[in-house]
């Protein structure tokens, strides 16, 4: 597989491509193929040479990075100088059978953000600029190395979650937040989804800033060692100075409601349940496909209720119940009624994250577009890729 | 400022073009009276005036998308304007083109508390969003200086800050869906009540998009609790470095305050002389920083701050004991502006950003410029995310001076992107900063950005002469480079 050590080699490697009418598959360590639908191309570009730290100054909150650098790294780094990556990646590793948590640029690539999406922003809302070569073979960047800044369109959007179908990207530049000096969970007992979302709302409502929320059904509490007879257990993590937190978390446990019992987690366990939360872990047992939707929170006990009687299913909610994990049946029938159900309660996307048969095969692992939207998508991809070089149909079809 | 050649043959048509719009929304929502066009012929940039070619002010979506498919079919170029309250002329009206102006669309169409959203229309204020939701305790986190006027619409059109966006983020971290209205009249809906989605993300591409991609007909937005206490610090300097470093300070020791705002010496006194805040008027930097949240972490903060501030060499030191001290400390800060209006007959605002650490250097670098342009400049900077608005004072009625600010502010500017800095931290480029992009892009990143453009409007019809210096046509710039002698794929019909 050809290996790239800079922008120059990447430019070189597609214009290549273009000139044998070959397709390419970008590879950083190849822990999230799964992800996506299958591409088509005849070789694949390992972009995991372009590592390293090229700049990171903790008091600018601005960290510049090489995408192939490991995610493992990074973290490292900013540990180093109490700072974190504040969208939270998940580890899908055990999900998705892989052998490492992969790349930034995996990371970026995918979108993928963890429990503190809900309060802190996705991986989108932290990337600030970005060097990269396009599907023309041309080196462009976007963006800059500060935090304010409305200069020109905002590429990094664009290219966040744009699968490797738009540009190789090399360095990056985060921004990135202080970690929390100590968190805490509370447990509340909930006898469905309805008035779990409820609580959530309520406790949202309340000026005691909830960082992240969960909702866990009992088969899934029970996995994750949280020893309650409720049907349902709603997660809320509080973060910040201790004094803070113990505050506030003296202020939410009154919020319990009717009778339930509330339960305190300490912070190294609390961080074991997040961690397991984030990623997937809870559902990693299970035989069947696992599906990640995201709808509008309160709609969450509804598409619950419209799809769980007719599925062999495991699910748990997130982002305050607009982050559904499911465990279902592989097939296209499962996600084709999870996507049914989404259109009548509010919207939203459903995406297949981890094919267990061959699903991927029947259904579009990414939610098919309007039509409109489709076609703009197709004429962005064309600005960027006019020849479909770059990870083609990862996203959609033509796209 | 060089603006696109009209073009005369749609001038010519004027009237016919009026007539056909009138059958497209109600004959009063066309403007076409020299006097009724005037009202429209600047925005908050007013050095720059045009008479545009017709207003047009649609009432429902399907109008706006009825005009742009008549503009479209015609090829008459469309400028969109929220309030007008641009500060970078991106609602400059061009005399060929139709001013698309949505003042009508100003209802709240949903208050949605489950799922901690507002659905507005794009002409309702930016504070009306907080006006409507805050008996609920809940408020819209980005708060533009102009927010009693500016439009949502706008705010999203120009990706607009504020003092609190270093912890609560700009509108695009605040915004959950769009509806959008091409420039072919096609009505789209990006994002929703939901957090993620599995398609490009044209949602984010659009917002800062300075009006060139599309019309935002309406907004979801993220709505948040409002903290529970907010309490604030006023800090005087010696030194103006120092003051950096102490800001610098405060972040790295983790934490990350809702505001972090300085000024310098001549913005301190111009304010103290218009507001009598109680600034410390011998001081050459004064920091405010403002905590919010819990009680007894904005207590516990409040401390912190005040010991790494007085660590950092601050002359003096004082802490807001009540919400009355806390709206002096910002009611100087917040009058800046008009502060340094009164002592000089006018004044140019600029927008970049650097990186923090080298404030010092850009203080150095703009008294060495003020002497070489014979103008004074007053700073108040968000000092925490770097984002500097040098305020160069002039006096427009003696010849040249507006020139000399002119080219002191795009020094300033050239400056900052020398340091690692951008042009424009919240302003958007506009017509403003337009030429000055090549100092920050290359050619090839440029042509990149006006891909994306083509993607969305081919015959750059949208908002032409804004943002990039020089515009290519879209047949141009869709060319590939002949690699190695070959045309790749020299079979495939290309259009």
């Amino acid at each position: 597989m050809p290996k790239i050590n800079n922008l120059d080699e990447a430019a070189e490697a597609v214009l290549d491509a273009q000139q044998q009418k070959h397709r390419l598959e970008l590879r950083g360590l190849g822990t999230k193929t799964g992800i996506g639908n299958q591409p088509v191309y005849d070789a694949c570009l390992d972009v995991s040479a372009m590592q390293g730290i090229v700049d990171y100054q903790p008091e600018e909150l601005v960290l510049t990075v090489r995408a192939g650098t490991t995610l493992s790294a990074v973290e490292a780094a900013l540990d180093k100088a109490n700072q974190m990556l504040a969208f939270e990646p998940a580890d899908l590793s055990a999900l998705l059978k892989s052998k490492s948590t992969g790349t930034i640029g995996g990371v970026l690539a995918t979108n993928l953000s963890g429990p503190r999406r809900l309060t802190a922003g996705a991986a989108r809302d932290f990337l600030l600029g970005f060097d990269a070569v396009s599907g023309r073979g041309e080196r462009f960047k976007s963006g800059g190395r500060v935090m304010k800044n409305v200069t020109g369109y905002d590429l990094s959007k664009l290219i966040c979650g744009s699968y490797g179908t738009l540009a190789v990207i090399d360095e990056v530049t985060i921004k990135t937040l202080p970690r929390p000096e100590t968190s805490l969970s509370l447990l509340f007992e909930s006898d469905d989804m309805a008035s779990a979302v409820a609580l959530i709302a309520g406790i949202f409502a309340s000026p005691h800033e909830p960082g992240a929320a969960a909702i866990l059904p009992q088969p899934v509490a029970a996995a994750a060692g949280i020893d309650l007879a409720a049907d349902f257990v709603v997660v809320i993590r509080l973060e910040g100075i201790a004094l803070s937190v113990d505050d506030r978390a003296g202020h939410l446990r009154g919020m319990g409601g009717t009778g339930g019992t509330v339960e305190t987690v300490p912070q190294a366990l609390s961080e074991t349940l997040w961690r397991r939360i984030r990623d997937v872990d809870l559902l990693a047992d299970h035989a069947g496909d696992i599906w990640k939707l995201s709808c509008p929170p309160a709609s969450a006990p509804q598409i619950i209720a419209a799809i769980e009687p007719h599925f062999d299913m495991a699910f748990y909610a997130d982002w305050a119940g607009g982050l559904l994990w499911l465990a279902g049946p592989s097939g296209a029938d499962f996600g084709n009624a999870l996507r049914a159900a989404l259109t009548l309660h509010g919207g939203g996307h459903a995406q297949l994250m981890c094919d267990r048969g061959n699903s991927k095969q029947l259904i579009p692992a990414l939610q098919p577009l309007p039509p409109a939207q489709a076609s703009l998508s197709k004429r962005v991809k064309a600005a960027f890729d006019p020849l479909g070089v770059l990870n083609f149909g990862r996203m959609h079809d033509g796209i | 400022m060089q603006m696109p050649e009209p073009d005369q043959q749609i001038m010519a048509r004027r009237d016919a073009i009026c007539a056909a719009l009138r059958q497209l929304v109600p004959a009063a929502s066309v403007v076409s009276s020299a006097e009724g066009r005037r009202a429209y012929d600047a925005d908050g940039l007013s050095a720059y005036r045009q008479l545009p070619l017709a207003v047009v002010l649609p009432e429902t979506v399907e109008q706006i998308a009825a005009v742009m498919k008549y503009c479209h079919a015609e090829g008459i170029k469309v400028v969109p304007r929220g309030a007008g309250t641009s500060l970078s002329g991106g609602a400059l009206p061009l005399a060929d083109a139709v001013l698309l102006g949505l003042g009508k669309f100003n209802r709240i169409l949903d208050i949605d508390y489950a799922n901690r959203c507002v659905v507005a229309q794009p002409g309702v204020t930016n504070l009306a969003i907080t006006h409507a939701v805050q008996d609920q305790g809940f408020y819209y986190a980005p708060d533009p200086s102009s927010q009693i006027a500016c439009s949502v619409g706008g705010n999203v059109a120009e990706n607009s800050g504020g003092v609190h966006c270093l912890k609560y983020g700009l509108t695009t971290n605040n915004l959950l869906g769009i509806e959008l209205v091409t420039i072919e009249g096609e009505i789209l809906r990006l994002g929703g009540k939901h957090l993620d989605a599995g398609d490009y993300d044209l949602m984010g591409v659009m917002t800062g998009s300075e009006g060139l991609l599309g019309i935002v007909s309406e907004v979801t937005l993220r709505i948040l609790q409002k903290p529970a206490t907010q309490r604030a610090l006023l800090v005087g300097f010696d030194d103006t470095a120092a003051a950096a470093t102490a800001v610098g300070d405060v972040i790295g020791a983790g934490i990350i305050p809702a505001g972090m705002e300085m000024m310098d010496g001549l913005a301190i006194n111009a304010a103290e002389d218009f507001v009598h805040a109680g600034y410390p008027r011998d001081a050459a930097a004064l920091i405010i920083v403002e905590l919010d949240g819990p009680a007894v972490e904005v207590d516990a903060l409040i401390e912190r701050v005040a010991k790494i501030m007085d660590r950092a060499g601050a002359s003096s030191l004082k802490v807001s004991t009540s919400e009355e001290e806390r709206n002096l400390f910002w009611a100087g800060r917040k009058s800046a502006f008009p502060a340094v209006g009164r002592i000089s007959p006018d004044y140019l605002c600029m927008d970049g950003t650097i990186p923090r650490r080298r404030l010092p250097d850009m203080m150095v670098l703009m008294a060495t410029l003020s002497q070489k342009y014979g103008l004074r400049v007053a700073n108040v900077f968000h000092a925490g995310d770097g984002n500097l608005h040098p305020l160069i004072l002039f006096d427009a009625n003696q010849p040249g001076e507006l020139a000399r600010a002119e080219d002191f502010g795009a020094d300033i500017l050239r400056g900052c992107v020398e340091m690692g800095g951008v042009l424009t931290g919240e302003h958007g480029v506009g017509v403003e900063k337009r030429d000055l992009m090549t100092i920050q892009f290359t050619e090839d990143d440029m042509k990149q950005q006006q891909r994306l453009k083509c993607a969305f409007d081919a015959n750059h019809l949208l908002n032409p002469g804004k943002v990039f210096p020089h515009l290519h046509r879209c047949a141009e710039l869709g060319r590939l480079h002949v690699h190695k002698g070959k045309m790749p794929f020299p079979d495939l019909p290309r259009f």
